[in-house]
C-alpha cells in the first residue's frame, strides 16, 4: 500500500429526484493505492451507490470525486475509464450463459486492441490463477456458484485494472464458498498490489479488509482499521 | 474470441426467437423476389408474345400516294393502300395501285444496314374476282416474312409456289372458300392453301400471295412498304431515325398504341405487386423490430454488465445491429430460395401457364438490398435503446 490516494471524495451528494431520496449525503473519503477497504452498512445505507460512483457507473449531483487521478465530475464518456481502471465483481456473477468460461473472461478485452491469441492466453492464465484451469471451455450453466464467481473475478482482472470493486461478492454463496472467494480476493489483492473495495452488509466479510467504512442513511458513520 | 463470434453466438442463444425473425425477413425477401419474378416474367413474356416476329416499324415513301382507308395490314400504322389510281394488270384485270413505291435497290440497301435483323418488302394492291364485283385486297410478301406482318396461319400452310394463295378468315367466310378451293382473278387461278388471321378486320378481308407474283400481276418492280425488325441490342427508334436521315424520300411509322396498352397493364401488375410486397415488408419489419427489442429487453442486465466492463455505446450498437444484420442475411438467402422455389412450383404446376421465368441480377440485388436494409433498420432502434441504457439501471433489471 502506498501513501498515494487512488480515490479522493469530497462532499459528494447524490439525490434520486423521483423518490426525493438523498442516497449520498456529503461523503468525504480517501482510499490509498493498494488498500483493501470494505464498505459496510444495511440495505439503503448508500454503500452500493458509493461504489457505483467510484466505478463511474453513476454520476453525483454535487461535490468532487477523483479516481486514479481522473475527475469523474468533469468526464462525460466513462467507457474508457471503466475499461482501463476498474474491474467489477457483482453479487450475481452476471456471466453470459452461452459463452465458455474463457470467452466470458475475454469480454472486457473486446473493447481493447488485443489480438485473439493474446485474449485467449490472458483468459487461460487468469482462469488458472483462480483454480479453474480445467474449466476453461465449460459454459457457466455447468459450473457451481463458486466457480461462476471465480470466472467473474478473472473477468474483473483481465484488463489489469487499478481498482477492483466488489459488490456483495459472497452474497449469493454459502459461507464455505464465500470464505474461499474472499480468500482468493485477498490473495489477488496482495499479489497484484491492487486496490480492492468491497461492499457488504455482513460484518465477518467486512473484517477481511484492512479498513471498514460504515455507512448509514447516505453518510459515513465510522472508519475502523481492522489491522 | 472475435467480436463477430460473439455476435453469431448471441443469435443462436435463443433459437425460437431468431427463427421467428428469420421467417419474418425471409417472407419479405421471398415476396420481393417471388412477386417481382412473376411480374418481370409476365412483362417479359407478354412483350415477347406481342413482338415475336413482328416488325418494329415500317418504312414508307414520304409522299405516300393516295388516301386509303388506313386499315391495311398490320406491322405499322401506315398500312393501307392508295385508292386513287387504277390500272390494268398483266392479263387485263383492273388493279388498284398502292401509290408510290420503294425501288428494289433501296430495299436491298436497307436490308444491308447495320442493326437491321430483317427488312421485308410488301406490296399492297386490290382487285376484283373474275366474274364478280367482289373487291379483294391483296398483299404480296415472301412467305418466310409473314410473321413480320403479324400473320398467323390458323388452317393449312403458307404458299410455296406462285399459284398458291392464303385467304384471310373474313374473306374465306365471305367467299365461302376453304383449303384446296380455287380463286380466280386477273384470269389466273390460285389454289387456297391456308387461312390466316391478323386480328385486324381489314387485313382479314384480304388475301396474301408471294411478292414476286403480285409484282408480276401489277407490273410493278418496287414495294409499297418495308417491314423492319431491329436486331437484338439495337434500338428501333434510333434505327428508324437513321433510315429517315439516310433516305430523305422515305418515312417510318410505328404503332405504339398496343405497346402503351401493354405497358399500362404491366404497370398495374407491378403496382399491385409492390402493394403486396410493401405489406410483406411491413410485417417483416415489425417482426425484426419486435424480435430485436425482445432480445435487448431480455439482455438488459447483460448490457449493463458490458457497459460496466468498459464497452462503449458504439460497440453495443455494433453488437445489436450486427446480430440484426446476420439474421437478415440468413433470412435473405432463405427468402431467395423460397421466392424462386415458389415461382418454379407455380410454373411446373401450370398455374402460371405461358410465363417464362426471367430471373435478373437486378431483381436478386433488389431483394437482397431490401432485406438487409430491413435488418439494419429493424435493429437500429433496439440497438439505440440498448446503447442509451444507464448501467446502474440495467444492472438492477430483473
Amino acid at each position: 500500500m502506498s501513501n498515494e490516494n487512488i480515490v479522493k471524495i469530497e462532499n459528494l451528494i447524490k439525490r434520486y429526484d423521483q423518490a426525493g431520496v438523498i442516497a449520498l449525503d456529503g461523503i468525504n473519503l480517501e482510499i490509498k493505492k493498494g488498500e483493501f477497504v470494505s464498505i459496510m452498512g444495511p440495505s439503503g445505507s448508500g454503500k452500493s451507490t458509493l461504489l457505483n460512483m467510484i466505478g463511474a457507473l453513476d454520476q453525483a449531483d454535487e461535490g468532487s470525486i477523483q479516481v486514479s487521478g481522473q475527475n469523474l465530475m468533469e468526464k462525460k464518456d466513462f467507457s474508457s475509464f471503466r475499461s482501463k481502471e476498474i474491474g467489477f465483481i457483482f453479487q450475481l456473477h452476471n456471466l453470459i450463459p452461452n459463452l465458455t468460461a474463457s470467452e466470458n473472461v475475454q469480454i472486457p478485452m473486446l473493447q481493447t486492441n488485443n489480438s485473439d491469441e493474446e485474449m485467449v492466453k490472458r483468459a487461460t492464465e487468469l482462469l488458472g490463477s483462480v483454480n479453474l484451469g480445467n474449466r476453461v471451455d465449460q459454459v457457466p450453466t455447468k459450473l457451481s456458484g463458486g466457480e461462476r464467481q471465480r470466472i467473474a473475478i478473472a473477468r474483473a482482472l483481465v484488463n489489469h485494472p487499478s481498482i477492483i470493486l466488489a459488490d456483495e461478492p459472497t452474497g449469493a454463496l454459502d459461507s464455505k464458498m464465500g470464505d474461499i472467494i474472499l480468500e482468493l480476493l485477498r490473495e489477488i489483492h496482495e499479489k497484484e498490489n491492487m486496490t480492492l473495495i468491497l461492499v457488504t452488509h455482513e460484518e465477518y466479510v467486512a473484517k477481511k479488509a484492512d479498513r471498514i467504512i460504515s455507512m448509514m442513511d447516505g453518510k459515513i458513520t465510522s472508519e475502523n482499521c481492522t489491522l | 474470441m472475435k467480436f463477430r463470434s460473439l455476435i453469431i453466438k448471441n443469435i443462436f442463444r435463443n433459437k425460437s426467437r431468431s427463427i421467428l425473425a428469420i421467417i419474418g425477413i425471409a417472407i419479405g425477401a421471398a415476396a420481393i423476389l417471388g412477386l417481382g419474378l412473376v411480374t418481370d416474367s409476365l412483362a417479359s413474356s407478354t412483350q415477347q408474345a406481342l413482338t415475336t416476329g413482328a416488325a418494329d416499324f415500317s418504312v414508307l415513301p414520304s409522299s405516300f400516294g393516295g388516301h386509303g382507308s388506313g386499315g391495311g395490314f398490320g406491322g405499322g400504322s401506315g398500312g393501307g393502300f392508295g385508292g386513287s389510281s387504277a390500272f390494268n394488270g398483266s392479263s387485263g384485270a383492273t388493279f388498284v395501285s398502292a401509290g408510290q413505291t420503294i425501288d428494289q435497290s433501296t430495299l436491298n440497301s436497307i436490308q444491308q444496314m447495320p442493326g437491321v435483323e430483317t427488312a421485308a418488302g410488301v406490296l399492297r394492291s386490290a382487285t376484283e374476282l373474275n366474274g364478280t364485283t367482289q373487291p379483294l385486297t391483296l398483299l404480296g410478301i415472301d412467305s418466310q416474312d409473314l410473321s413480320l406482318d403479324d400473320v398467323q396461319i390458323t388452317n393449312g400452310s403458307a404458299f410455296t409456289s406462285s399459284n398458291q394463295i392464303i385467304l384471310g378468315s373474313t374473306a374465306a367466310t365471305g367467299l365461302n372458300k376453304t383449303i384446296g378451293d380455287q380463286l380466280t382473278f386477273d384470269n389466273q387461278t390460285f389454289i387456297v392453301v391456308g387461312i390466316y388471321e391478323t386480328g385486324d378486320f381489314m387485313s382479314d378481308r384480304g388475301a396474301i400471295l408471294s411478292l414476286s407474283t403480285l409484282q408480276n400481276l401489277t407490273n410493278t418492280t418496287g414495294v409499297s412498304q418495308i417491314l423492319v425488325k431491329a436486331s437484338n441490342g439495337t434500338s428501333p427508334t434510333s434505327l428508324s431515325s437513321q433510315i429517315t436521315q439516310n433516305y430523305t424520300n422515305l418515312t417510318t411509322s410505328t404503332s405504339l398504341s398496343g405497346f402503351n396498352r401493354m405497358n399500362n397493364g404491366i404497370q398495374i401488375i407491378e403496382s399491385g405487386s409492390w402493394a403486396i410486397t410493401l405489406i410483406a415488408l411491413l410485417v417483416a419489419g415489425v417482426m425484426v423490430v419486435a424480435t430485436m427489442m425482445k432480445s435487448v429487453s431480455d439482455r438488459t442486465r447483460e448490457i449493463g454488465v458490458l457497459k460496466a466492463v468498459g464497452w462503449n455505446k458504439r460497440r453495443i450498437l455494433a453488437l445489436i445491429i450486427g446480430e440484426s444484420m446476420i439474421l437478415a442475411s440468413i433470412a435473405t438467402v432463405i427468402g431467395l430460395i423460397i421466392g424462386v422455389g415458389a415461382v418454379e412450383v407455380l410454373i411446373s404446376s401450370h398455374i402460371l401457364n405461358g410465363i417464362h421465368i426471367a430471373l435478373s441480377l437486378n431483381l436478386v440485388l433488389e431483394a437482397v438490398g431490401v432485406a438487409l436494409f430491413l435488418g439494419i433498420v429493424g435493429g437500429i432502434y433496439p440497438a439505440y435503446r440498448a446503447s442509451r441504457l444507464a448501467p446502474t439501471e440495467a444492472l438492477r433489471y430483473e
